[in-house]
């Protein structure tokens, strides 16, 4: 027997994560890799596993309570042996019977529902603490459920003002209501079992989750779509001979690794297609990094794993770690840090086909690429008719952040790398 | 073979979330810990696992209802523990949970149930009737105000004031105004004292019938989550809740090496029980508590020795605001020591014994007294909280969240037992908070200053950021301060050694903290925290009017100081 203090391990960029649940109480037997508690970030809940089997001795979080890498979750008594499931006299069954009020213990108190309705909204409580405003307009903020952290005041010195928590308040309402007045009018509701059989099927919790991002950009962000075509004939060779020294190692270089590579270095060139637009609305951010996600189809959903540092990696670096990311995607493994800081996205039907498409930008990003099938076709090459390999090349994009001409640039910035396999060296 | 009934445990912060899946069907045999509903926040998905291995006999939703914290999932045929189903071990645990499941009949009913009725427990207690719940007081003693009104700021007050006639009466023979030596008669002062506190906690009493808050007497446990048991004068009463206030306060902190049963030995309930005037008395603890008595005790005619472990008084103020005093007491008081403290106290015939160990060495000395003021310990391990399954720490405090909420979201706790500082003005503000939540309005513990006062003679008053804070935090600080030498007011109060002390932040020159020295210094303090909650800056301070000639306007012209502005005292610097 020995004590175990249980830490919160290495849980990537997170600190200050809330514990949305106790899965264990104290005097339970846990075994190694059973679930204690879980951590909700903002992009994912994930559940700290037991290091080790034995008996849960004390929690020392509760529900709520905000934890980072190092803080002690509960500590443990780990047994030699790991809970076997003992004869049947009646110590062994002691327990269980002692742990039941607990588990039936939740009190009823919602029945009157006044503590759910004196609930906070969720705000940035460090911020709220340091903001510019009386005891009056951070009990009406309260009240309101606006996140002071967010406004700029608009008295002296930007002092916040009951006037800017109720202008941010309606701005809020007005968002979320989008029936009233020039919102988007809602699509009615159709009995189709009246047509014929039916039968709902529950959507993967992926798509559940990337669903309203989706719906988030499409709204917010003002789209075009650019066209264009490079001519990846000279490429195309080039990868396939490294394709076949790396498949005898085990990985396979497709093109999205030189698509991932040409598009940093147009990216380089045209910075702001790698930007974001400043909260305030009046700057761009200018990232000086290149890390670029890419969409992976997987049998639960849509998902975009990143490739960090791409400018800093090589092709057959970047084919590696395609290869892993997107296995660990397909088995759901996908750890919320692998899916973090995406400056540009690029989104490959190529697999399957098709001739263009509109990506909508995965925002805060403000581009996002989209390349479908390849095909041979006759190019002219001012004297005959060439066949050359061509690759349609889709890029959707922020109008607010990048305009027509500045899209066009990029995309033949992009045609001219994938010319040349040279030229993405360089 | 029992049947338990499955709930929706605590799933944090969220109500009304919708089932999303069901996992088991009737019939179904589960295991411990496998899931059995999917619910869906806003945020995320989260399964509930089964508490118990069982037979599923009845689901009670059905996708798409909106469950929160207790609502009935569906009940459970537990038959021991799954695993090994041998029959007498089931047949053993049968009654006992039988007997859990089934409902205890409380005696009475509380909307609200507030445990303790300091100033932090009737003030929730109040709140929460007018904010329309049926409200239950529960107190261990036969007078309401808790340790405030009965044996502590108040009681203390009256005596301090009776110092301070007396030491001013002093100080006037310089003046050419002589009293003669004061006759103190100590019982007639302490029925004084008393009446004081009669009037006080007979209107509480008031208060609470008018609100028609019912107190009951009598020492509370809690028996489960939604039940309190009271130990009172006719046996033990039951009160249900639906939600509760832990309010249980603190008790000053025992030592192991002293004999706390001689009579000879007091704490500040002791002190203010002004059970004669020891001629030696040694008040072990500089902290505000001791000093305050000590104070009292001195004008009463005893010997005071002061000693203390840290190397200042107050440990908690900056050095430059705690001189005056020491200086002050120094003079009077027969010794104080710092950097030392006692390790054997022996209960003679003679007196009380007192080992000393300081930077000199070990030394010993006598005394008639001893009080020991060595801070406060929080209540929070002898309500029962574990029955009620809130959390308490090691040392005995409750954890609660900006809501005072503990981590049963339909029970509070405020005051004492959740933290430091230990001060009824924090526990007022947080009981209001805490009955305003329960009433179901969006409120949080928003202060961001608690002020301090030690009224001592002079008082030291402190809020917001301290010079130490600031240095340790590396923050940059600008700093007025302006001595009360060069007041008129404090000059004609016969005392110069006051001193005011604001602090700027460097950036925007908003007020973060003051520390104040002198007469009345606990008052002049509010109009910093004010400013500070405001958020007013420097010149908001110097630019607003105090009249003249008051101990107020040394606010005004320590803010002048930092500004360069002032004309009554050479300015520190050129900044405007």
């Amino acid at each position: 027997m020995s004590i175990i203090e249980v830490k919160v391990p290495d849980i990537g960029d997170f600190s200050d994560v809330p514990v949305i649940g106790i899965m264990v109480a104290p005097g339970d037997e846990v075994q190694e890799e059973d679930g204690l508690v879980e951590l909700e970030s903002d992009k994912a809940t994930m559940e700290v596993p037991s290091p080790a089997a034995g008996k849960v001795k004390e929690i020392k979080v509760a529900t709520g309570d905000s934890v980072s890498e190092g803080s002690l979750i509960l500590v443990l008594e780990a047994g030699e042996t790991s809970a076997p499931v003992e004869a049947p006299h009646p110590e062994g069954v002691q327990e269980p019977e002692a742990k039941a009020p607990e588990a039936v213990a939740p009190a009823p108190v919602s029945a009157n529902g006044s503590t759910a309705a004196g609930q906070l909204a969720p705000v940035d409580e460090t911020g709220f603490a340091r903001a510019h405003a009386s005891p009056s307009v951070r009990a009406f903020a309260r009240e309101l459920g606006v996140d002071l952290a967010e406004i700029v005041g608009k008295g002296r010195n930007g002092r916040i003002l009951r006037e800017d928590v109720t202008a941010c308040f309606k701005t809020a309402a007005e968002a979320a209501a989008p029936q009233a007045g020039m919102g988007i009018p809602p699509i009615p509701t159709v009995d189709f079992s009246k047509f014929g059989e039916v039968e709902d099927v529950e959507m993967p919790r992926i798509k559940k989750i990337s669903g309203p991002a989706l719906h988030r950009s499409w709204l917010n962000i003002p789209h075009v779509t650019h066209n264009e075509e490079a001519d990846i004939t000279e490429i195309d060779q080039y990868r396939k001979e490294l394709d076949s020294v790396a498949k005898e190692q085990g990985y396979r270089v497709t093109l999205l690794s030189f698509l991932i590579k040409a598009s940093v270095s147009a990216l380089r060139t045209h910075w702001e297609v790698n930007s974001s637009i400043h909260p305030d609305g009046d700057k761009l951010i200018r990232k000086h990094f290149y890390h670029v996600g890419f969409a992976a189809d997987t049998p639960n959903g849509l998902m975009v794993p990143v490739i960090k540092e791409a400018d800093r990696k090589g092709i057959i670096d970047i084919s590696k770690e395609l290869g892993e990311l997107s296995s660990k995607a397909r088995d759901g493994k996908l750890k919320s840090e692998d899916m973090q800081g995406a400056s540009f996205t690029i989104s490959s039907l190529g697999g399957i086909g098709g001739t263009s498409f509109t990506p909508i930008v995965n925002a805060p990003e403000v581009a996002i690429l989209g390349v479908t099938r390849s095909k041979m076709a006759p190019v002219w090459d001012g004297e005959a008719f060439q066949p050359r390999n061509m690759l349609p090349l889709s890029l959707s994009y922020d109008h607010r952040a990048i305009d027509g001409a500045l899209a066009a640039r990029f995309c033949a910035t992009l045609k001219h790398l994938l010319g040349d396999v040279r030229r993405i060296i360089l | 073979m029992a049947v338990t009934e499955i709930k929706v445990p605590d799933i944090g912060d969220f109500s009304d979330v919708p089932v999303i899946g069901i996992m088991v069907a009737a019939g179904d045999t589960v295991e411990k810990e496998d899931p059995l509903i999917e619910l869906e926040s806003d945020k995320a998905t989260m399964e509930v696992p089964s508490p118990v291995a069982g037979t599923v006999v009845e689901l009670k939703v059905v996708e798409g209802d909106k469950v929160s914290e207790g609502s009935l999932i569906l009940t459970i045929e537990t038959a021991g523990d799954a695993a090994n189903t041998s029959q007498p071990a089931a047949d053993a645990t049968s009654p006992t949970r039988n007997e859990q499941v089934k409902p205890v009949i409380a005696d009475d009913h509380a909307d609200m149930l507030v445990l303790g009725s300091g100033p932090g427990g009737y003030t929730a207690a109040f709140r929460a009737a007018d904010l329309g719940l049926e409200t239950v007081l529960v107190e261990r003693y036969s007078s309401l105000g808790g340790v405030c009104l009965n044996v502590g700021c108040i009681p203390s007050k009256a005596l301090l004031h009776a110092a301070k006639v007396i030491t001013e009466a002093e100080d006037m023979t310089h003046a050419g105004v002589n009293f003669g030596k004061p006759k103190v008669d100590v019982d007639a002062l302490h029925d004084w004292k008393e009446s004081v506190v009669k009037k006080l906690t007979g209107g509480l009493s008031g208060l609470a019938k008018g609100r028609k808050v019912q107190v009951v007497e009598g020492v509370g446990s809690f028996e489960g989550p939604n039940m309190l048991a009271v130990q009172t004068s006719d046996g033990v009463r039951k009160i249900s809740f639906d939600q509760c206030v832990i309010a249980a306060g603190s008790e000053p902190v025992k030592l192991p090496f002293i004999p706390h049963d001689d009579d000879r030995v007091i704490d500040s309930t002791g002190a203010l029980e002004l059970d004669g005037v020891p001629k030696r008395l040694l008040v072990l603890g500089g902290g505000i508590i001791g000093l305050e008595m000590a104070c009292v005790y001195d004008a009463l005619g005893s010997k005071i020795t002061v000693v203390e472990l840290m190397d200042q008084l107050i440990p908690g103020a900056d050095k430059d605001i705690v001189r005056p005093l020491h200086k002050r007491i120094e003079k009077r008081y027969e010794k104080i020591l710092l950097k030392t403290k006692v390790t054997a106290v022996e209960a003679e015939k003679k007196g009380l014994k007192v080992t000393f160990e300081g930077e000199g060495g070990r030394f010993e000395d006598r005394f008639d007294k001893i009080l020991v003021a060595v801070g406060r310990t929080p209540n929070g391990k002898t309500i029962g909280a574990d029955k009620a399954n809130v959390a308490v720490d090691e040392r005995g405090f409750v954890p609660v969240d900006n809501q005072m909420r503990t981590n049963q979201p339909h029970i509070f706790a405020i005051g004492d037992i959740v933290g430091q500082p230990m001060l009824a003005h924090k526990a007022v503000h947080e009981g209001k908070v805490a009955a305003e939540v329960a009433a179901g309005r969006r409120r949080a513990f928003d202060a961001r200053v608690i002020p301090s006062v030690a009224y001592t003679d002079p008082e030291v008053a402190w809020v917001g950021m301290t010079e130490n804070e600031a240095k340790a935090s590396g923050k940059k600080i600008g700093k007025g301060v302006f001595p009360w030498a060069a007041s008129g007011r404090s000059l004609s109060l016969g005392r110069s050694e006051g001193m005011t002390k604001v602090l700027f932040d460097e950036e925007d020159d908003r007020v973060i903290g003051a520390g104040i020295v002198g007469p009345n210094a606990g008052d002049l303090i509010a109009e910093v925290a004010l400013a500070i909650e405001m958020g007013a800056d420097a010149t908001d301070l110097g630019h607003t009017i105090h009249p003249h000639p008051t101990l107020s306007e040394t606010v005004n012209f320590a803010a002048e100081m930092f500004e360069g502005t002032i004309t009554d005292l050479m300015p520190p610097k050129k900044r405007t």
